[in-house]
């Protein structure tokens, strides 16, 4: 698995692609879906993408408002704890 | 004299209908022009709109996929006078009170689900120069499992006040507007508590857009006695403004509404003061 800095910058940049954003522009506190970065056929692509990094699959129906604001608050809900 | 909750109760339901005459239709006036004085605040301009919508429009936005179940059509009959006299000859109704149609038209039309609607399909390919504040009342059609006189119509009567703009003009616009009712309701004691929801999806797990607001909730209602939802407030993003090429600044434009269900504030005025709305306290009529 990736270590913090590798994830938080895949994750940058695949927001970035997706955006047409410079991933430079997308810091951990960026709000992605209320910029409206994603569409919400891409949030689901991004959970596919979550589950891939992290090596486990998420259960949607858990997920809770604000899960996927920014990279901070990803990384701390489905990466924080796995790799310590 | 009756409480509120027996006069909602007498109301009657033709399919969950309320039927009003007299001081509850004043009341009724009375509370949209409350939600007209609120949207006068931003010099909202007024539009009236017919009560169809081109399902074009709406498949536009998904429509169909995501809410069919709350959707109405207006359906008119195939025209040649062979079929129109299938109906004319007699026997128009089944022993169910069903109507035994013949052919009918191509349906082309949606009747009106929600108010707002009607502004991106008429701002539909424009460049705003300025925010956009509008506002209209419709009456709108959701097929709904139950009805119940004011609290759930097949039919009911909508207030919007809608802003088109960028993104923090918009955000500003709903903060703003949510600051203001908040100090209407609890200056005037209504038990009103506002609560994060979603649209009413159908088969929502499967649909991503249910998801994204369950994660990225975009609907605040305002909940009467933990009951009954009298209204919302919603942030569309920019999802309007892509669907319809509608832009600000160079980008699509953000939208977001206020939303108002005439006949649920009248159920919550009446549940909270009682059956005579003469005896009402005057300060629900002021808007400040």
């Amino acid at each position: 698995m990736k270590n913090e800095a590798e994830i938080r910058t895949h994750l940058a940049h695949w927001v970035a692609e997706r955006s047409n954003t410079p991933p430079e522009e997308i810091s951990g506190a960026t709000a992605i879906l209320e910029q409206r970065l994603i569409t919400s056929l891409q949030l689901m692509e991004l959970i596919l993408e979550i589950e891939l990094l992290a090596g486990n699959s998420l259960d949607v129906s858990r997920l809770r408002p604000g899960a996927f604001r920014d990279i901070d608050t990803i990384y701390k809900n489905f990466f924080a704890r796995k790799v310590g | 004299m009756s409480s509120g909750a027996e006069t909602v109760a007498a109301l009657g339901s033709r399919d969950g209908h309320a039927v009003l005459s007299g001081p509850l239709l004043a009341a009724a006036r009375r509370i949209d022009t409350l939600f007209a004085a609120w949207a006068a605040r931003w010099n909202a301009e007024e539009f009236r709109f017919p009560a169809v919508l081109p399902a074009s429009e709406l498949d536009r936005l998904d429509y169909f996929r995501a809410f069919p179940h709350l959707a109405t059509f207006p359906v008119v009959l195939d025209d040649a006078a062979d079929n129109l006299r299938r109906l004319s000859s007699g026997g128009a109704l089944e022993e169910d009170g069903s109507v035994r149609l013949p052919a009918t038209a191509p349906v082309r039309d949606v009747l009106t689900p929600a108010a707002c609607y009607h502004f991106y399909i008429e701002l539909a390919g424009s460049s705003l120069d300025r925010p956009r504040y509008l506002t209209t009342v419709a009456s709108c059609f959701r097929r709904e499992k139950f009805y119940r006189p004011l609290f759930r119509q097949w039919n009911f009567t909508m207030r919007e006040v809608v802003c088109l703009g960028t993104m923090e003009e918009v955000t500003s616009f709903l903060a703003s507007f949510r600051e203001a009712l908040n100090g209407y309701f609890s200056s005037r004691d209504l038990p009103i508590a506002w609560e994060d929801a979603t649209d009413p999806f159908f088969d929502g797990a499967s649909n991503p857009k249910f998801i994204a607001q369950m994660v990225d909730p975009v609907k605040t209602e305002m909940v009467f006695s933990g009951e009954l939802a009298i209204g919302s407030i919603n942030s569309h993003r920019n999802f309007f403004g892509e669907a319809f090429g509608i832009r600000r600044g160079g980008r699509p434009a953000f939208s977001g509404c206020v939303a108002f269900g005439l006949e649920r504030w009248l159920y919550a005025f009446l549940t909270r003061f009682g059956a005579e709305p003469d005896r009402w306290p005057t300060s629900l009529w002021d808007p400040a």
